[in-house]
Parts: structure tokens; sequence; C-alpha cells
């Protein structure tokens, strides 16, 4: 007989995800793994955290987790409904937003993000959706976060396409485009790691490994040469309080695992 | 004035092939009648856009309409990519699609800076990105980087949009056409108030004194708008903020048809040509999957506390 596990593996991401979120922080998120990670900070260690979403919704109180940033239990509980300019222009582009998080079909060693096109834009092998919010949020927010899955086709010594600009190519980069100072990506989570940026070269390194997988596999999956920690050590577990609030409030029907199925495992 | 009419005489005399359309709402009051009718009417070489695109804008693109499209984003959400979108795209099926891709804090500006008058607007996204390397129908047009005759820095332009008709769906409208919506609001008031011309949807008609009584929800005034039609049931498969839900059965109806080309056409012939108006597409919805579905879909109340405007 199958043993339940104590949790799954997008429940650990988006633990990790949450982790990075700090007290009073303002967060804008996407659906999915961002709005869970979101809220489990708000229900742990940042209740004073609050989140928007790029459609015109601040501070919403769904009833159960939303499918999509327009998702109908977004509107009533909200303490704010307006449209996207006055989220992404007044709060985005205002400079109010602390944290973005963002998930990425290709990323790069330096947090460059693709959602445009896979392969040559003019003759794509495949169409992506687009940047949607995804551009002004990594350029905008002051700590963007990225969720990726972990082999050599979805990371990327460079993408194909730069949607949303991370580090660009390298130090000195988002300076020297006029983007503000202070801002970029902090971390990339992938369902194997948790990558995060060396301050001096802005490349993405292994900060620490998942239970059950290895700094060698994690190499060997990561399309540049990866640089490993010093202070490398296992990601942490869940913890019981963590575990509690996604099975008991946030996610009571287990709709996180839908992301196993996209390989998230 | 009366503007009230009929979906099909709405289109017909307002929007023609050529023209360039604001069509409003995602997954939140998708304006899908006035879809299907443009459909219907055969209306082709449409420019088209909004920020966020879905399932609306798929089914325009997979039926021939649209030649070009300003766009930010096209998904089904929760049902992965836009069949139709990726098939113009990789394929040219069923022809070439122009694509002048910006986001969604640019093309809300832009057309934001349409509705009030302004040539361009600045913005502080998109540099740094690819997405200033690749210029389609818009060429040089599409932004200009300049140094900003305030401090120097180096700013992005991007144009004002100034469509030629707006659509958007409400949830209620007075017979001249002041417009109301609560809940999500998506880039709508701007890209109507951009357009030369609005052509309102509404879930229901109401008086000029129901308007009045709570004033602060109207997005567009009745000066704008050439013609207000009552469609309930009007944004479905999306939803309306206390009218209806999302309707994520027929959104997978809808992926698992469009997969191919053949599965698109024939959803096109049941859902689109072969009903002449909103009200045939709702009874036939019933006739297929049972008036309890229907039922499930309407709203909850859950009225807010009345407001008083006086003084």
């Amino acid at each position: 007989m199958k043993v339940k596990p104590r949790y799954i593996k997008p429940e650990l991401m988006a633990c990790c995800g949450a982790r990075e979120i700090h007290d009073h922080d303002v967060v804008i998120v996407g659906t999915g793994f961002p709005t869970m990670a979101a809220n489990i900070a708000k229900h742990t260690h940042a209740p004073h955290c609050v989140l928007m979403q790029e459609s015109g919704v601040f501070d919403a109180r769904p009833r159960r987790p939303a499918l999509s940033i327009s998702d109908p239990c977004l509107n009533p509980g909200a303490a704010m409904i307006g449209g996207l300019v006055d989220v992404m222009g007044m709060f985005l582009q205002g400079g109010w937003v602390d944290v973005g998080f963002l998930s990425g079909s290709q990323v790069d060693k330096f947090g460059n993000i693709n959602t445009t096109a896979i392969g040559d834009y003019h003759r794509p092998k495949s169409r992506l959706p687009g940047s949607g919010g995804a551009n002004p949020i990594g350029s905008l927010a002051k700590r963007t976060l990225i969720i990726a899955l972990h082999d050599t086709r979805r990371l990327a010594e460079k993408v194909d396409f730069i949607t949303t600009p991370g580090y660009i190519s390298g130090p000195g980069c988002r300076e020297t485009w006029g983007l503000p100072p202070d801002t970029g990506p902090a971390v990339i989570v992938t369902n194997k790691a948790v990558l995060r940026f060396d301050p001096q070269t802005k490349e993405a390194y292994l900060a620490t490994f998942h239970p059950g997988h290895t700094v060698e596999e994690i190499v060997e999956n990561t399309p540049w040469k990866l640089k490993v920690a010093d202070d490398i050590h296992q990601t942490v577990p869940p913890t019981d309080e963590e575990l509690e609030v996604l099975h008991q409030v946030l996610d009571p029907n287990g709709l996180i695992a839908v992301y196993e199925k996209r390989g998230y495992v | 004035m009366s503007k009230v009419t009929t979906m099909k005489k709405a289109i017909a005399q307002h929007v023609h092939s050529g023209d360039f359309l604001y069509i409003g709402g995602y997954i939140c009051r998708p304006a899908f009648s006035a879809i299907h009718e443009i459909v219907r009417q055969g209306i082709k070489d449409l420019t088209i856009t909004r920020s966020n695109a879905a399932d609306d804008f798929d089914l325009l693109i997979g039926a021939g309409c649209v030649t070009r499209f300003v766009s930010t984003f096209l998904s089904l959400g929760f049902y992965g990519l836009g069949r139709c979108f990726r098939r113009a795209i990789e394929q040219g099926i069923p022809h070439k699609l122009e694509l002048e891709e910006y986001t969604n804090l640019s093309l809300p500006m832009m057309l934001m800076a349409g509705a009030m008058g302004m040539p361009f607007v600045p913005v502080k996204d998109l540099v740094g990105s690819d997405l200033l390397e690749v210029k389609s129908f818009l060429g040089d047009q599409k932004y200009k980087i300049i140094d900003s005759p305030f401090d120097g820095r180096k700013t992005v332009l991007v144009p004002a949009l100034n469509p030629d008709v707006g659509i958007i769906h409400v949830q209620q409208a007075d017979p001249e056409g002041n417009a109301q919506i609560w809940g999500i609001g998506g880039d709508c008031k701007y890209g109507a108030n951009a357009s030369k011309k609005v052509i309102v949807s509404c879930e229901r008609v109401v008086s000029r004194e129901v308007v009045g009584k709570d004033p602060s929800r109207t997005i567009v005034p009745s000066f704008k708008v050439v013609a207000v039609v009552e469609e309930p049931f009007g944004a479905h498969p999306g939803y309306v903020p206390g009218f209806y839900d999302v309707d994520f059965g027929f959104g997978f109806e809808y992926q698992q048809a469009s997969q191919t080309e053949e599965g698109f056409q024939q959803f096109l012939k049941e859902w689109v040509f072969d009903q002449k108006d909103r009200t045939s597409y709702l009874q036939h919805f019933i006739d297929r999957f049972g008036y309890r579905r229907y039922a499930q879909l309407m709203a909850d109340f859950d009225y807010s506390y009345p407001v008083s405007y006086e003084y």
C-alpha cells in the first residue's frame, strides 16, 4: 500500500517562495504557486504582507484558490478593485511593490525569463502567451521570485527571447537600461533546488537542494556551469505550521497537486 | 435618445472590415456575444487590442477575422496555450497574424493616453527586454527612446491608441449608454474611452434614475456611446460579478474543440453560425447541458450596503 507522503513537491516549492516574503511586504501575485506561497507567508511569519493582482485587485479575500488573476472569487471581500492602470501604473510603476512572483517557461542564469516564444521569434517552435504582466513586474518590483522547472530545456545559459529582464547580460546591465536601482531577481525556486544570485557576477548559483536530490544531479541538470554555495545544505522541508495552513486553510482540496502533472516532481 | 438596439444591428452599423477594435473583458465581462456576432457577419481584416486576451480573442483569430493584434498576452488560463493563436502564428492558419507586442503596463497606459488625448506616454518597463527588438506593423512607431527633457534620463515613450470602435460588456447601462461596472476592471475604462465610438453590451438596461443612484460606477458617459444592447448571459463562458460564474466546463470544451482546426470549425458552427443571436445561444446551452447547469452558474446574492450621495 502506498503511504501518503507528508508533503508533495509543489507544496515544498510554495513554502520556499513563502519564506522569501517579509512581513509588511507589498506583493504582486499571479495564480497558482505565487498566490499559494504568498498566502502561506501571510498565515505564518508575515501576517502584515498584502497581496494584489495586476487585473486591478488589492487585498482579496478569496474563499477558494484563485485559478486566474481575474478569478470571480477575487471580487467579493477585496479592499479595492480598480484596473490595470491602478495596479500596474499607480502601485507597481509608482514604486510601491516589494515582491513580484513569476514563473517562466524558460529561465536563464541571469534570471531573464522567456514567456514569448521557444526557438526563433519569427518562426517559433512553440508560441507562448507573451509578457502579460511579467515584464513590468520583473522590471519594477524590488525583488522578483521565479518559479521554474529544473532541467536543461527549461533552464538555459541564455533564453531564446528576453520577455522579462533579470540581470540581462550581467552586472550593471539593469542600471544601464535605467531600471530602478536595487531591483531584480532574488531567487529561482525549482523542483530540485533553490538558486540565488551572486551579488558580484549576478549569476544564479546553487544555494540549497531539496530533500531527495543531490548536488551532482542538480549540476548535471543545469545547462550552465552552476556554482555551488560554500554553505550548501538541504532545503528545510515544510514545517508543521506551514503544512497545517496549506492543508487546513488554503488548499483543503489539494488543487496544488495539478503541478505534479506539469512536471513539478 | 434611446440607443437600445440589437447586437446584429449594432455590429452591422458600426463595425466594418479593416477597423481597429478595442474589445474589453478578461475572463471578467468578456464581450462574447459581440464577438460571436462579428464572426457571424464575416467581418475581416480587423486590428484588435486588449491587455490579457483569452478564449474570446483566440476564437476571433481562429475564425479568420483578425489580421493584426496589438497584444500583451493570450492564453486559455487554466487550460493552457491558445490553440488558434498558436496555429495562426506557427502555421499561418487560417492566415498570417501580425503581432505588435507590449506589456500589461505599457498597453493600458497607451489606451489611457488615447483616452486623454495625449499623443504618447512614458513607461518604465520594456527596457532591457527583447520586446524592444521586435517590431511589426507599427514599425518605428512602436516606441521611441529619448533623454527626458526634465532630468536627462533615458525614457521610453509609447504611442497613444485610438481604436475605431470600443466594445465592452458591462453589468448595466441606461438607454443612452451611461455604462456601469463593478468588480475587476482590467483596461476596460481606458480602452472604451480611447475609442472613437463605443458599443455597450450589458446584462440589463436600467433607467437613468437607477444610474443616478450610484453614479460613481459609471465608466463610459453616454456621449461616447453609439449603441446599447441588452444581452443577458452575454459574457458566457466568462463571468459577470453579481450575475453568473465563470464556466470552467465550457472552457474545457473549447480547449478540446480548438485542439484541431476541424474541431474548432465544428465548435464555431454549433455555437456561432447555427445560432442567430444570444437568445438562441442561451436556449442551445440549456438544451445541450440542461437548465440545472445554467442555474448553477447563476451568482449568489450578497448585496453591498447602499451608500448615500445626498447632501
